[in-house]
């Protein structure tokens, strides 16, 4: 008889799954289950096969997560963004069905689920039980959680900070409308993103809430980023070709830039360093596993996420991209060089302090005097233009 | 049937099996062009009357998108910078394609086979690859700007070299040179060297031969070679992205844009597409006609 179960249950498992397949598999499944097949426990879930992964490069943990992966015979396929956008665009041109795990911005997340839009399904955490070791911001986070339901686990954190060179440059100025001194000309390099840009330069000058801008207060902003236009010498395609501008010279300064461009730097023998304006500071970002609706390969979804969340590999993902962890357990495992990376109290306190009290990316639709995300991006390509 | 009767229908060419024979024919190339041009562009064309609404798309009629488009200076800009760039990159590319499709036709024949393959090798190799090859060739620090401070040329490096519209330029015609030598090479050598012999004995100066004789018979490859060019430099978003910098945006930035997660705008992005395809078959077909009018006199 349990020989019997245990055929039923590998053919069900290793199929591929679309949703409703998935249903009627769970509720024979269950079944089976009371029937007498033993705890359904996460342990015993049969991994293997093909993983599709989509997100930010780096994120699909392929090194961290190599011997798990083996031992369970996983095939990873990762494709990469180079914004968080893009895993709703590829989920609406054909990607549904075949996307498992997209990691994704915190605010791209809330924006998402507070615009009721089809991208990924609630986690069922008694399958990923690791994330009962994450932050205290982090469970129950307002930008992974609406009615009850939890959309994501927070693989990393952190800021977006400027990189430069230090044989340049000995550190940066207290605002970023500073970087329109004519002593940067050429050196400058931002990222290919309207929302963080556009962040950076109405934090500088002086809106009080940088994500929410009204039409004169978007002009100002692009206003201050022309002053600088002369300065720029390239606009990187994602991080990894902001660092590789920076890592052949072409450029000194990145703007919004990622702690880890410092680490693939240093495997090239290029030191850059981290650091951000006095005054007009960084915004901070965080990043977190979701799974697609539809995805066909949820058992393995399921079962990378709990892998990275579990302190050892979470510690290791953290240092292997230079960011902040988000289990409480990973960072005693830490160097002290990348426990002092990240200032810790925000993610250890309730709501998650500046990271979650912090909005980058801006409402999709206008509200009031308020404009969309459209103009924003219709500022940024003006700008590119200019 | 005899050995003879078979013979001579196996010499004879096939026929079409009765009216229904072309159209059978021509069924899977058809269908092919159906699948994968006729409907996906009628569906681009459908949305581009579309309206955008949060994240969602709202099927309905209206002209918003193309009113935009019209009435917006950003997308005007762009549109002529684009054309432009598409335009120079094909002057660039297809008189040296001609010059070496000539070369390779007429003075090395026996090496070009050769020279066709080197040609052809470049295409082996990734698309990104060669683009970010170029930026190896074009950096501050790459190979032209260290050669020429080797050689106490500059003291500082050249800037617009690299990440300008200048680096989209140049990386778009390395691209491309191989995509434009093909149909010109193969327009040439239907062309028989008896004639151009025979029109410079008879006292034809070699200009007037080359417009007289040669550019006429190899036209139908120049004008493939000027429209792939064309179209392909006009509708590229990875070399403008990679090596423009902060001047090299062109349509095709612009209508990715449009299409990625938040602020992005489907309708206008299809839109934007339609008026530029709209514009760069027009430029296509005006060029040909240019061509076929100055090789007339």
């Amino acid at each position: 008889m349990n020989d019997l179960l245990k055929h039923v249950l590998d053919t069900r498992l290793n199929r591929p799954m679309h949703r409703r397949r998935f249903i009627q598999g769970a509720a024979g499944l269950a079944t089976l289950t009371v029937l007498g097949a033993g705890g359904s426990a996460f342990g015993e879930e049969k991994l293997g096969g093909p993983l599709n992964f989509f997100g930010y490069d780096g994120e699909q943990g392929a090194n961290v997560a190599k011997d798990f992966l083996e031992k369970n015979d996983i095939q990873l396929n990762a494709a990469f963004a180079g914004a968080a956008d893009e895993t709703l665009t590829r989920f609406k041109t054909g990607g549904r069905g075949s996307m498992d795990i997209m990691t994704m911005n915190k605010d791209f997340q809330r924006s998402v689920i507070d615009a009721k839009v089809e991208l990924f399904q609630p986690l069922d955490l008694a399958r990923i039980p690791n994330a009962a070791g994450l932050f205290a911001g982090f469970k129950d986070a307002n930008w992974l959680v609406r009615d009850g339901k939890t959309y994501g686990v927070p693989m990393i954190w952190g800021d977006e900070p400027c990189i430069w060179n230090p044989t340049k440059w000995q550190g940066v100025p207290d605002r970023y409308t500073d970087f329109a001194d004519p002593k940067y000309k050429g050196e400058i390099v931002l990222l290919d993103d309207p929302f963080g840009n556009i962040w950076l330069f109405a934090k500088s000058v002086g809106v009080k809430d940088p994500s929410r801008l009204t039409k004169a207060e978007l002009d100002k902003a692009v206003a201050a980023m022309m002053t600088i236009k002369p300065n720029v010498a390239a606009i990187g395609a994602s991080l990894g070709d902001m660092a590789d501008i920076m890592i052949r010279g072409d450029a000194s300064m990145g703007l919004g830039g990622w702690a880890y461009q410092t680490i693939i730097a240093k495997q090239k023998g290029v030191t850059l360093v981290v650091g951000s304006p006095a005054v007009d500071d960084r915004f901070f970002w965080s990043d977190a596993y979701a799974i697609a609706i539809d995805a066909p390969n949820l058992a393995n979804a399921y079962g990378l996420i709990n892998f990275i969340t579990s302190p050892e590999a979470n510690a290791t993902l953290a240092t292997e991209l230079g960011s902040g962890c988000t289990v409480e357990k990973a960072y005693d495992l830490l160097s002290d060089d990348m426990k002092k990376l990240y200032d810790y109290s925000h993610v250890r306190a309730p709501g998650a302090g500046i990271l979650g009290a912090q909005t980058v990316v801006p409402k999709q639709e206008p509200e009031g005097d308020i404009v969309g995300a459209q103009a924003w991006v219709e500022a940024w390509q003006a700008f590119k233009v200019a | 049937m005899s050995s003879a009767d078979a013979v001579a229908s196996m010499s004879t060419p096939p026929r079409s099996s009765g009216r229904g024979g072309v159209p059978l024919m021509l069924a899977p190339v058809g269908g092919f062009y159906l699948l994968f041009f006729v409907i996906p562009m009628c569906s681009l064309f459908v949305l581009s009357f579309w309206r955008a609404q949060g994240f969602d798309i709202v099927p309905t009629f209206t002209l918003d998108s193309y009113a935009k488009i019209a009435s917006s200076p950003l997308y005007r800009i762009i549109l002529l910078r684009t054309i432009g760039v598409g335009l120079v990159t094909a002057a660039i590319t297809v008189p040296i394609a001609f010059a070496l499709s000539y070369l390779m036709r007429f003075v090395f024949e026996r090496r070009a086979q050769l020279i066709l393959q080197l040609l052809l090798i470049s295409l082996f190799s990734g698309y990104l690859v060669r683009i970010y090859a170029w930026r190896t060739i074009l950096g501050k620090q790459g190979l032209l700007n260290s050669t020429f401070t080797w050689l106490g040329l500059i003291d500082a490096p050249i800037e617009f070299l690299i990440y300008s519209r200048f680096a989209v330029i140049v990386t778009l015609v390395g691209l491309l040179l191989p995509l434009a030598v093909l149909p010109i090479y193969s327009a040439m050598s239907n062309i028989s060297r008896d004639h151009l012999e025979i029109a410079s004995d008879l006292g034809s100066r070699r200009l007037y031969l080359v417009r007289t004789i040669l550019i006429p018979m190899a036209l139908p490859g120049v004008n493939t070679a000027f429209a792939f060019t064309f179209l392909l430099a006009a509708g590229d978003f990875v070399t403008p992205n990679l090596v423009g910098g902060s001047q090299g945006i062109m349509i095709g930035n612009v209508i990715a844009d449009q299409f990625r997660g938040t602020g992005a705008n489907w309708p206008l992005g299809a839109a934007l597409a339609f008026v530029t395809v709209s514009c760069v078959m027009l430029i296509v077909w005006a060029i040909n006609r240019v061509i076929r009018w100055v090789t007339r006199w």
